[in-house]
């Protein structure tokens, strides 16, 4: 890392928030209490797929405790909800049942015991129908339409160079078909809102959500009221990982329905078996993939097929068909590529935003593709990857070209420098060694997903406190500290001085939502804005106070200081009350917006992202040959974050996404069997236990990135696809089988085992 | 039914249904909400107290259980507002935490573990903490947090 000339950045931060999480001081949204609140629970369909004829609410409505039942007929608005178009997801269901964990009726009662029970005695009548399982069945000629306009939600294709030209140059080229499974993401905290009539005319909704603005505009949609009329208050979320947006929307615009018909607060607050069957998963996604190399290991072409199973619902099925399509080809520069991707409709749990978006899938094909080619020209793994990676000047699979913050070479570099340190060990012959490498690239904020603002607002109180608020969502992540961080800096104030609340609709610009890897870039360039506005109130009036020039004025260690003298001091709270007096402000809000995406639509060629962040991950593992059993041995996650805001946060963020990368690898997997899931609970479905890390050890890599603070970017997402797909690739260096499906688990390696030896027997 | 019970060092009655859990005890009645639930199964941890010292899952605990016992949840941990245990410094310090869910069962776990082994081993921490999922950390930094607690804790006595 890069020498530090700052006084908060870069350095090691306790969470902002933390004590509040240590002491269960902290109020998540089902730890809230109001006098008179109800409870929702819903009722749900049980069939994939089937005609929706009548449901009869009669026998709960008689139930004890139960208040009222709301149907799709009472719902009040046009009950559909998504979170881009198209809209078509109805809230409750209506006419025809998509998935067997759709909601279809909504019992709201004293007791939340009294809802559940009373939810079992809606009776629906539903005429099933053969619901349409796989991506192929759904694409077949003749296949039932899901949905009026047939089962393909969206297709797009990146066109850049000629493929087919670039095949004819290379020496060997490499054909094969991958398939990921669904993930779902676990958050130990299951969905909740609660929505409270506030006596003012208007509603507040306090919501474990990752969208705000999302959740009000979909509430106010649905109930029939403007979104004046409601404020929506981020409670302290349990985790989302990209999973609290559609299903957050659903139950709120359900609990609002329920508070205005009702005049008392309703909170809904999901069982683990419903947070499962009921709320999105990671796309399950068929790619086939096709490299052609020269001998060299230059790659002269790239084509992609992706083909992804979406479910019931849209939900950011179109987003993320445009993520893969977009990351495909990898962090390289290649001349020719062409990439195809599709999303489809099926009869099963909708299909949404996940960490990563699509870029894990993708990656851990065009890697396994990838390290293939090396093994067949007998090239190394890093040389490959180094010969083809990009540099500056280079332009990516959309013809961007890249001037600055490319740091895929340092980070390969990193990489095999850290490696020659890890010793050598002595090898068991009960164990089977095997090394796996992985680089990346990963797109930052919104980009060609659409407008890119933030909202924040800094305040200075008389004291010299400060006050930030953003409207992107603390989720665990860290960005609490973040934003406080940014602020104490351009402040010149310590950490402690400076509260960084949670999001309140009231009080900030819609920002969005705080999806793909953007809180600390765009939300951090906000708090900087809002910030240096009140950092230039303040250097104004010390300017006054000190009969000086503004520039003379430096901010640190909570004083206003001259900067050609550094004793003459005045605190911060005595420059901050001469200011408030004087007339100048001392809170901003500021609305920052990211460089806008340019390209082309058919061919998906152009500026796309405002940064990408780069990655490359070593994982060294040992299978025992007797039970197909994965120890990671070593793990190395390189990544290129720009600059490092929070070393304790970036470790956390790296270590965290790498565990659910090594999930989504080798042990998740959720079970259909004829459209409903089999393992909707922590016992059957596999989510690692601590007894399962790995020993992640995180290097940065500090390339400036002019567009975000301090020369940051994201880095939330990125080492889910680098830890995904080192893994696969190590496990299948060390039984030298190549495993082209995951999740790979310990049975599937021991089958494979298995039946390998008996073929050379 | 009517039950007496000391909770966090405090004497409790409360009358309770014969299919009460104590986690709706805790949280409904007494109002520490502290006490998560993540599943309802016994399969997260994140409703973890400690019933005469031992873990247990509260959402698979009746309450009529409680009868005569002493439990301890997370409020009880740092009486002294403003002054955090050891434990709860230690995971703060280390950045075992993000979200906080799994936060208060996994500091009562690791309590339950270093009451009785004040010095484990990796490998004892990561029996005792088997039962807490955590899904944000990737739980290398609980486990340095423990090791640093039970340090700080030895140093201490």
């Amino acid at each position: 890392m890069s020498e530090n000339k700052y006084s908060v950045i870069g350095k090691p931060q306790i969470k902002v928030d933390g004590t509040e999480l240590v002491t269960g001081g902290a109020r998540f949204a089902g730890d809230l209490r109001f006098p008179g609140m109800l409870h929702g629970y819903a009722a749900r369909a049980g069939v994939p797929a089937g005609l929706l004829n009548k449901v009869d609410s009669s026998r709960a409505e008689a139930a004890e405790g139960v208040v009222c039942v709301i149907t799709a007929e009472n719902i009040g608005g046009p009950n559909l909800m998504g979170i881009m178009p198209p809209f078509d997801q109805p809230v409750l269901g209506a006419d025809e049942i998509r998935y067997a964990g759709e909601s279809i009726a909504f019992v709201v009662a004293e007791t939340k015991r009294e809802a559940k029970k009373a939810a079992r005695l809606i009776e629906a009548d539903i005429k099933p129908v053969k619901p349409v399982l796989t991506v192929e069945d759904a694409l077949a000629e003749g296949a039932r339409k899901i949905h009026p306009g047939g089962n393909v939600t969206f297709t797009r294709q990146l066109i850049k160079g000629d493929a087919a030209k670039g095949f004819d140059e290379a020496d060997i080229v490499l054909e094969d078909d991958f398939e990921t499974s669904f993930q779902e993401h676990a958050y130990i905290e299951p969905e909740a809102v609660c929505v409270v009539p506030s006596g003012d005319n208007r509603l507040t909704v306090y919501a474990s959500c990752q969208s705000p603005y999302h959740l009000r505009g979909q509430i106010a949609a649905n109930i029939g009221l403007p979104m004046s009329k409601l404020k929506v208050v981020q409670a302290y979320t349990g985790g989302s990982f990209g999973g609290k947006d559609d299903v957050a929307s659903e139950i709120g615009i359900l609990a609002a329905a329920a508070a205005l018909k009702t005049g008392k607060p309703v909170m809904v607050s999901h069982d683990r078996e419903e947070s499962i069957i009921g709320s999105n998963f990671r796309h399950a996604i068929k790619i086939h993939y096709k490299t052609g190399l020269k001998k060299d290991g230059t790659i002269t072409a790239r084509e992609v097929k992706i083909l992804l199973d979406g479910g019931a619902y849209a939900s950011e099925s179109p987003f993320v068909v445009m993520k893969a399509l977009i990351h495909a080809a990898g962090p390289y520069s290649i001349a020719n590529v062409f990439v195809e991707s599709t999303a489809v409709y099926t009869n099963k749990t909708y299909a949404g935003a996940f960490r990563g978006f699509g870029v894990p899938q993708v990656t851990f094909a065009s890697e396994s593709q990838l390290q293939e080619a090396a093994d067949k020209l007998g090239l190394d793994a890093l040389a490959i990857r180094k010969k083809n990676a990009l540099r500056p000047g280079d332009s990516t699979a959309t013809s961007q070209v890249l001037d600055e913050s490319v740091g895929i070479v340092q980070t390969i570099d990193a990489v095999v420098k850290r490696a020659a340190e890890v010793p050598v060990i002595d090898e068991d012959e009960r164990f089977l060694y095997g090394t796996g490498y992985a680089s990346l690239i990963q797109g930052i904020s919104n980009g060609a997903e659409g407008i890119d603002v933030v909202g924040a607002s800094v305040q200075m109180s008389q004291d010299g406190s400060v006050l930030v608020g953003t409207g992107l969502t603390e989720l665990g992540q860290g960005s609490r500290t973040v934003f406080a961080q940014i602020a104490a800096e351009v402040l010149g104030v310590p950490l402690e001085r400076v509260t960084a609340r949670l999001v309140d609709t009231d009080s900030v610009h819609d920002s969005g939502a705080t999806v793909a890897s953007r809180a600390t870039t765009t939300g951090g360039m906000a708090v900087f804005k809002a910030a240096t506005e009140v950092k230039n109130s303040l250097t104004q009036m010390a300017a006054l106070m000190f009969k000086t020039e503004a520039e003379n004025i430096v901010l640190k260690e909570g004083f206003a200081v001259l900067s050609f003298d550094d004793s003459a001091r005045i605190p911060i709270a005595d420059v901050a009350t001469a200011a408030y007096w004087t007339g100048f402000p001392i809170m901003n809000m500021a609305f920052s917006r990211a460089p806008d995406a340019d390209y082309d639509h058919d061919t998906h060629q152009g500026k796309i992202y405002i940064a990408y962040n780069f990655g490359t991950h070593m994982m060294k593992i040992r299978i025992e040959k007797s039970t197909g059993k994965v120890d990671v041995l070593n793990h190395i996650a390189s990544h290129d974050v720009g600059k490092v805001i929070n070393p304790l946060g970036l470790t956390g963020q790296v270590e965290g996404a790498s565990l659910i990368g090594y999930g989504l690898a080798h042990m998740e997997k959720i079970e259909y069997e004829n459209g409903i899931i089999r393992n909707p609970n922590f016992a059957d479905y596999a989510v690692p236990t601590i007894m399962d890390r790995i020993p992640t050890e995180v290097i940065a890599v500090e390339e400036f990135n002019s567009t975000g603070p301090f020369g940051a970017k994201g880095v939330g997402e990125p080492p889910v696809a680098g830890a995904a797909a080192a893994f696969v690739n190590a496990v299948s260096d060390a039984a030298g089988i190549r495993f082209r499906k995951i999740p790979v688990t310990r049975q599937d390696i021991m089958l494979a085992l298995r039946s390998r030896d008996s073929e050379e027997e | 039914m009517e039950i007496n019970f000391i909770c966090n060092g405090r004497e409790r009655q409360a009358v309770i249904g014969g299919d009460t859990r104590a986690l709706d005890l805790l949280r409904e009645d007494l109002n520490l909400t502290g006490t998560k639930e993540g599943c309802g199964k016994g399969e997260c941890g994140a409703c973890t107290i400690l019933l005469d010292g031992e873990p247990v899952s509260s959402c698979l605990l009746p309450a009529a259980k409680l009868d005569g016992r002493k439990i301890l949840t997370i409020e009880g941990l740092n009486p002294e507002s403003g002054k955090l245990h050891p434990i709860q410094q230690a995971f703060l310090d280390t950045g075992a935490v993000q979200c906080g869910f799994c936060t208060p069962g996994m500091i009562l776990s690791t309590k339950a573990l270093l009451d009785k082994n004040p010095a484990p081993s990796t490998a004892e921490v990561e029996i005792a903490l088997s039962g807490n999922i955590c899904r944000c950390t990737g739980y290398g930094k609980i486990v340095q947090a423990v090791l640093l607690a039970s340090e700080r804790l030895q140093v201490k006595s």
